[in-house]
């Protein structure tokens, strides 16, 4: 605890605001003489213009005041650099740019405060026009599929089909393990390759395509790189009974069995 | 198989003109057209007005001048069909979208607190919604404290509203309406 003596001083150098008085530091630039204090006060009352007060000098003059008295207030060491922190940030959002001022006007009170009011002609002439130009179709993506898209069809393997089978092979899916948060992210395209690897020269159903044990992500992922496949063409699929076996597109070309998936033709 | 024609052989320049407008799947400009056939912009211009003439008097197609270039489209009269057919996706704008876009295509460049002063309601989710559909962009930085995202319209804008150019835009109302007086 502070001796009796130096609280007593202290209490004389608190200032109305409740905090320590900075110290004596005095500052000379061309357009202020005084002390950091004053300039503080002054700077903070707009009684100064801090745009016409380089700061320089007065960083100069705090760094060979803390230099100097060996720092045997911190207190008052402080208190400096909070007003030396003030001004510092005053002068930088002063020496922001401002916008340009707004352009006068012939007959400033008649002009209209913006309001949306303002703009509901417009508004609704807008819409008329994108109603008209929805009448409009063009070569453009946005008029419908992609045009080099190649269709394919289904046969009938519906996509009943395919939820079937990805609903017996998500139950036979073991629960995820608890992992870090951080998980590693997983690229469809790797899992593509994985899958046309398992897929093989006979037909297979989901079932035995993935290999148990597996958790509900990966069956998922399994999943979706086989319909991708299937789009791309490169894996073919058939309804056998109530399931869906699949198999690489050369396959449908060597059998023709019926409800065979044939895409890109 | 036939040779390939070049601008200088004997084919009009209003077919060559045709032609890359048929393959082109965004507006051409006549700067564009006229660079790829080696002709000049009046050159273009004149094809463009005559092609416009010729798909006037027969068929389905029709030129149309917009977001800064020629496009052919379909004409509207076969807009059920062509609807049935490809079955597109109609993207609605709603009451608070046409706001925003309105207010971004007049004042732009603008930022997201100004767009909010003129209608007296946040609109970032507006302002969000706009840019997925490509129909605003950001244009730059204001240079104020924060220096925050000026948007404007696109060319996609444009495109969708079958406007040339932000000048065909009509003026914006003068005068508030007069209120009702009272009885």
């Amino acid at each position: 605890m502070a001796p009796r003596v130096d609280l007593a001083e202290r209490r004389d150098r608190i200032t109305a605001l409740g905090v320590v008085a900075p110290p004596p530091i005095h500052i000379t630039t061309p357009t202020f003489d005084g002390s950091l204090a004053t300039l503080f006060s002054c700077v903070r009352d707009h009684k100064v213009d801090l745009l016409g007060v380089p700061l320089f000098p007065i960083c100069e003059a705090y760094f060979s005041y803390m230099l100097n008295t060996e720092m045997r207030d911190l207190d008052e060491a402080a208190a400096a650099l909070v007003a030396l922190s003030y001004l510092l940030e005053r002068k930088a959002w002063l020496l922001l740019p401002v916008p340009d001022p707004e352009p006068d006007f012939d007959e400033p009170m008649d002009a209209i405060e913006p309001s949306i009011q303002e703009f509901s002609y417009a508004i609704d002439s807008l819409r008329l026009w994108y109603e008209e130009r929805s009448m409009l179709f063009f070569r453009s993506p946005e008029a419908g599929p992609d045009p080099y898209e190649l269709p394919y069809t289904l046969a009938n393997v519906s996509v009943g089909d395919l939820a079937r089978a990805f609903e017996r092979l998500l139950k036979r899916a073991s629960p995820e393990p608890m992992e870090p948060l951080s998980k590693p992210k997983r690229s469809l395209q790797d899992q593509m390759q994985a899958v046309l690897l398992a897929v093989g020269t006979e037909w297979k159903t989901l079932t035995q395509l993935v290999t148990e044990p597996f958790t509900r992500t990966e069956a998922v992922y399994w999943f979706l790189a086989l319909l991708e496949l299937v789009r791309l063409g490169k894996v073919s699929a058939r309804v056998v009974g109530d399931d869906v076996e699949f198999g690489r597109e050369d396959l449908a070309d060597q059998t023709t069995p019926h409800g065979e998936f044939d895409p890109g033709h | 198989m036939e040779e390939a024609v070049t601008p200088n052989q004997h084919l009009e320049a209003v077919d060559l003109v045709f032609a890359l407008l048929f393959v082109a799947d965004t507006p051409s400009s006549a700067e564009t057209l006229a660079s790829a056939l080696g002709f000049t912009v009046g050159q273009v211009e004149q094809a463009v007005d005559v092609l416009t003439k010729r798909l006037r008097k027969a068929g389905p197609l029709q030129l149309v001048k917009l977001a800064g270039g020629y496009q052919l489209s379909t004409r509207a009269e076969y807009a059920e069909l062509i609807a049935n057919f490809l079955k597109p996706q109609r993207q609605r704008l709603s009451r608070s979208l046409m706001e925003v876009l309105a207010i971004v295509a007049y004042r732009q460049p603008i930022t997201m607190a100004e767009v909010e002063e003129v209608r007296g309601v946040q609109s970032d989710y507006a302002v969000k919604a706009l840019m997925e559909r490509r129909l605003l962009q950001e244009v730059g930085r204001k240079t104020v404290p924060g220096r925050p995202v000026l948007y404007g319209t696109s060319a996609q804008f444009l495109h969708q509203f079958k406007l040339n150019d932000l000048k065909e835009l009509p003026p914006l109302e003068t005068e508030m309406p007069a209120l009702p007086s009272p009885e």
